[in-house]
């Protein structure tokens, strides 16, 4: 494919020459990186460099780093071993049913009262001690978690980046390359992703996408997908007092209009009601054993 | 690679004329049953990727054929109607190999992040961005904190969850 598209460069460029010129000379001229014809071919190649994809072992870097960075930003871990492997089941048992179910996950809730989830590309999800809070079973917590997993999934995050300039030539990232011009070009990467996950958000279409997603992954791993409208409702009721900055408030569409195709959606399921819902398995390790709300 | 496209397309096109409803393994340790249970003999283990063609649909299992064409029952949940996203295992690894060799790579990796904690990219890029060490042991821990195949299903039996539902 890349060979087609090089020679369809290479013939539009000769297109373009004037009629007088002897076209052998200009095909030469394609070789010679320093001449008009072959400074457009350089050209065409480097867009075609820059749409390659990158490893995965490069996306586990950007995700760790971005992990280290959004840390700082929303706080540690919360420290309770045993809800963290509680939602690291929840969350491996959808990543497993997922459109790209081979890499490992981790989920981590962080002790932060801003009610968010976001998911570091190579499969480092987080969601706020804010949003688990407000959420009443495990359906629940799987449909947030499945929406980020539809992120990683897709490489939503990696897409949404001014990624070209780091792409060109190796599309990967050592320690040794971490100093030189290829780590800037890192650095300004991993800022430029932090601002799209945290403050602009990312394209609607990606979260629809994900919503999507979400409700296909939890009913195939068993749980009831229209856990995914509570968890909107919910969220909807706190809109007005919650924290807005760096919230799945600022970065998301309107809830409205996410209710409205995730009803569409659910229509797809029509057995959903007899899924799994299992709010007293939340209840113990997510509210530490408290009965859970039923209404809000 | 244009003519593996041009194939594909044309097998495509054949499976779509002849009616043959396709579905992909997207779950790892999927395997096909004889009968519509989890408690039913094993057949054969299903890989990631696998393309199945649908026998019949019984909602919560269909039937399908693999491609060696032995024929069982697979949970709904573990195929799709899409094929799953393949991986980018090696430097030059742009549809390059086979599916499972960039998965293998895929579990290399992981495998070698998990023995030496944070990773010496992830390592440099802390050290250049001043990250508090404090943070690199948090995200030590969470690399390490992993979660087993086993695990897993037993999470999911104890919850009687999906194929495991009664």
């Amino acid at each position: 494919m890349k060979r087609l598209i090089v020679s369809l460069a290479a013939f539009s460029c000769l297109a373009a020459l004037p009629a007088h010129a002897g076209w052998q000379d200009k095909l030469n001229n394609l070789m010679n990186p320093e001449s008009k014809e072959g400074k457009i071919l350089s050209g065409a190649t480097q867009v075609l460099s820059s749409s390659q994809e990158m490893t995965y072992q490069t996306e586990c870097t950007v995700g760790e780093s971005l992990a280290l960075d959004s840390m700082q930003r929303f706080g540690k871990p919360v420290n309770n071993e045993a809800l963290q492997k509680y939602v690291n089941l929840v969350g491996n048992a959808v990543a497993r049913n997922s459109r790209r179910s081979t890499i490992p996950y981790r989920f981590v809730v962080l002790d932060s009262p801003v009610q968010n989830a976001f998911a570091a590309p190579g499969g480092i999800v987080f969601i706020s001690r804010g949003l688990l809070n407000l959420l009443d079973n495990e359906a629940e917590l799987a449909a947030v978690l499945a929406h980020e997993v539809g992120h990683v999934a897709e490489k939503h995050a990696l897409k949404s980046i001014r990624r070209a300039q780091f792409l060109q030539g190796a599309a990967s990232i050592t320690a040794a390359t971490m100093k030189g011009s290829k780590g800037q070009q890192f650095e300004s990467m991993i800022g430029d992703m932090q601002s799209t996950l945290f403050d602009k958000g990312l394209d609607q279409g990606m979260e629809f996408e994900a919503d999507q997603a979400a409700l296909e992954t939890t009913y195939r791993t068993g749980y009831d997908p229209s856990a995914m409208t509570t968890v909107l409702e919910k969220l909807k009721r706190q809109e007005a007092t919650a924290t807005k900055n760096g919230s799945w408030f600022s970065t998301h569409p309107p809830l409205d209009e996410r209710l409205v195709r995730v009803a569409a959606g659910l229509k797809k399921y029509p057995d959903r009601a007899s899924l799994a819902k299992l709010p007293t398995r939340f209840a113990k390790f997510a509210k530490g054993g408290k009965a859970s709300k039923t209404t809000k | 690679m244009k003519k593996t496209v041009f194939a594909a397309l044309l097998m495509l096109a054949a499976a779509t004329a002849f009616g043959a409803e396709k579905r992909w393994v997207v779950s790892e340790g999927t395997t096909l049953k004889s009968e519509q249970s989890i408690s039913a003999a094993n057949l054969a283990d299903l890989p990631v990727g696998a393309e199945l063609t649908l026998v019949e649909d019984g909602g919560r299992w269909l039937k399908v054929q693999t491609a060696d064409g032995k024929e069982g029952w697979v949970y709904a949940g573990r195929v799709a109607d899409a094929a799953p996203v393949a991986e980018v295992g090696g430097g030059d690894g742009l549809l390059g190999g086979t599916m499972q060799q960039s998965q293998i790579n895929t579990a290399k990796a992981d495998s070698a992040r998990s023995i030496r904690g944070l990773s010496p990219e992830t390592a440099a890029y802390a050290k250049q961005h001043g990250t508090p060490e404090a943070l690199k042991k948090e995200l030590d821990r969470i690399l390490a904190r992993k979660v087993s195949d086993k695990e897993v299903k037993t999470f999911l039996k104890e919850g009687k969850i999906g194929e495991y539902a009664r």
